[in-house]
């Protein structure tokens, strides 16, 4: 029955008892969470590639560069291909619709993306029109979409002066082999858009947003960042090339240091409910200190009495934390759907969420022992004199 | 006449605000087994003090306390916590159950320290609260219980592990005359039928009449003994 009281005295107060597992299983699901972020973004950049070059204005990502710098780059040494890569930011029907479409040189484009297989459709699908495009697994999944069909997409930065809308056809549909490539963007021909510039038909900006300048394999990367950057070092417009590791690395830095902040913040939940914990326990021992008068009176001993708290609070918390960790592992599936398009690599592990359920069992322990020590030392005498 | 209780020159001081204040001051008294026993005094006389090192809940500072034979102050913490649970029975004022449990599950608890079975306790406990006329309340909680009730409740609590002494403090402070007064029947008919030696505080002379001996302490010290019997035999 000391286990019937323990149970009693949790559901004394249901709300505060839910209150509590709510807020240790809410800790856990967001280290879990956080902790998938984290790995997630660590395995973008240690995945990502070193031999392909990204090229691209030293202003700034949203200044083009004049097509006429390919040449000089493709003669640089160790350059295999280079691959003109433009932003497109059109509208599909509601800009809340938002996805990354960008027009490639899809031969080449292809060729230096072996992560990238097209599961429907082939290359040659793709060739076979100016106005055909692909488009990844999870953009399908999201649109319905399949091949055939239809994508009507409003220009934004490159508008048609016919005021319509410009329309693309799904050719195929990629899946990616590699957690640094999402699976929710459309590409479509270069040429296409460079047409329309040139023939009047679009207005917008002329230029190239990235040189993706692949290399040999073996190739030098830094010797010919170097070299390129370099070339244009006078002007008329000055480049800066990085891996796409780097790219992603710096992409990840620019969200600030990232690893270090989710860390502060997983600490940071921990140590808040560690406090909550602490103080709903000690509440619930104050005002049972009359009942713990009453058991020693009865010859329960000390031990078994700051056991019997003990053991309150490492059940609390161990049941916020089983349900915390089975809630993210639940909804594993479904955050990565989710997560995946901002963080690629985004997976929640099980033994992440042991570790948690682990960490909350601890935590229980912690914010137990202290009142339940307390109460052990406590004179029957005084736990008597207490008012109830 | 066995002896139940020695109390051999017993001092208790508390410490309170860097003075020492002497609560029982070489105390002398011996007490008959099977005796209902009321102990009055006026408030801060040391009633509570002396109950609870008779129970074993505290340690005096000097002298011996013998109950049933055993020289408490012999025993260990731990050895003391087992030692209440099969020699002693407590009755407080007010506030004795355990607001989660239900009546049964008071009663059982310190049986929970006996080597019995589930059913073994069950029936035991039941049988308790038989004797103080509330088996058709055994599953209420204890705020579903009147005053008058709860005492009953705490005193079948009491006489649970069927130990040979009980000590109430107060047990009546919070009743009403007659609620007060089933509940000192009660207890005068366990001693009268099982035996038990009561040791019984209260403040209140009607109640003291329930006793057999009315021991009366005045600051720490042993004043006058009176006997019921005696005075109801002359009479
Ligand atoms: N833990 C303690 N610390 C300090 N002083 C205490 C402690 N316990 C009791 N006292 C003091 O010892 C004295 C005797 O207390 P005790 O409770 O034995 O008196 P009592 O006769 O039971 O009084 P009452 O009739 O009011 O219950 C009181 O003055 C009380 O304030
Ligand atoms: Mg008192």
């Amino acid at each position: 029955m000391p286990w019937k009281l323990l149970w009693r005295n949790v559901l004394r107060h249901p709300i505060r008892a839910i209150l509590t597992v709510g807020s240790v299983a809410t800790a856990v699901f967001l280290l879990c969470i956080l902790d998938a972020s984290y790995r997630g973004l660590d395995a973008a950049v240690a995945d990502a590639s070193k031999t392909r070059l990204w090229v691209q204005s030293a202003v700034s990502l949203f200044v083009d560069l004049p097509e006429g710098y390919q040449p000089k780059i493709e003669a640089v040494p160790g350059v295999k291909d280079v691959v003109r890569f433009q932003w497109f930011g059109g509208i599909y029907q509601d800009p809340s619709n938002f996805f990354a479409q960008f027009g490639v040189d899809a031969a080449k484009w292809s060729a230096n993306y072996p992560e990238i297989e097209l599961v429907e459709g082939k290359l040659a699908d793709w060739e076979a029109a100016r106005t055909n495009c692909i488009i990844g697994r999870d953009l399908a999944d999201r649109f319905g979409w399949r091949v055939g069909d239809h994508v009507p997409l409003i220009g934004a930065i490159f508008p048609r002066t016919d005021g319509g809308v410009w329309d693309f056809t799904i050719a195929g549909i990629y899946e990616s082999r590699s957690v640094n490539i999402d699976q929710g963007t459309l590409y479509f021909h270069y040429e296409y858009l460079r047409e329309g510039l040139e023939q009047g038909a679009v207005q917008g900006p002329r230029g190239v947003g990235v040189f993706l300048t692949c290399l040999h394999p073996g190739a030098d990367a830094s010797a010919a960042i170097a070299a390129i950057e370099q070339t244009y070092e006078n002007g008329p417009q000055r480049v800066r090339a990085t891996t796409e590791a780097e790219f992603q690395r710096q992409f990840i830095t620019m969200l600030g240091s990232v690893p270090t902040l989710l860390a502060g913040i997983g600490s940071g939940v921990l140590f808040a409910i560690f406090f909550a914990v602490l103080n709903t326990v000690l509440m619930a021992a104050r005002e049972r200190t009359r009942d713990v008068g009453i058991l020693k009176a009865l010859g329960f001993t000390d031990g078994s009495i700051a056991g019997l708290l003990l053991s309150e609070a490492m059940l609390l918390c161990t049941a916020g934390g089983a349900v915390g960790a089975a809630l993210a592992l639940l909804s594993n599936r479904a955050l990565w759907s989710f997560m995946s398009a901002f963080i690629p690599g985004f997976s929640i592990h099980t033994n992440v969420a042991m570790s948690g359920l682990a960490l909350s069992v601890v935590i229980g322990a912690l914010a137990g022992a202290l009142p339940a020590l307390r109460m052990r030392r406590l004179a029957p005498v005084t736990a008597l004199r207490s008012e109830a | 006449m066995v002896t139940a209780i020695e109390i051999r020159s017993v001092t208790k001081t508390y410490q309170r605000g860097g003075e020492s204040l002497r609560v029982l001051d070489e105390l002398e008294l011996t007490m008959d087994a099977s005796t209902f026993y009321a102990l009055m005094g006026p408030s801060g006389s040391g009633k509570t003090t002396l109950l609870n090192l008779v129970g074993g809940l505290d340690h005096a500072d000097s002298g011996r306390v013998v109950v049933g034979g055993t020289d408490l102050g012999s025993l260990s913490g731990g050895e003391l916590a087992q030692w209440r649970a099969e020699n002693v029975g407590f009755v407080f004022q007010g506030f004795n159950l355990l607001p989660v449990l239900t009546a049964r599950e008071n009663v059982e608890l310190p049986l929970l320290l006996a080597p019995l079975s589930k059913s073994q306790r069950r029936a035991q406990a039941e049988r308790a609260l038989e004797l103080v006329g509330l088996k058709d309340r055994m599953g209420h909680k204890p705020r579903e219980l009147s005053g008058g009730q709860e005492q009953r409740v705490a005193i079948a609590r009491a006489i649970a592990t069927d130990p040979k002494v009980i000590l109430a403090d107060e047990p009546t402070g919070d009743l009403d005359r007659t609620t007060a007064d089933s509940v000192l029947d009660l207890l005068q008919r366990l001693n009268r039928e099982l035996k038990k030696t009561i040791l019984m505080v209260t403040h209140d002379p009607q109640a003291a009449g329930f006793a057999d001996k009315v021991v009366h302490l005045d600051k720490g010290r042993l004043g006058r003994i009176d006997d019921n019997r005696a005075a109801a035999g002359r009479a």
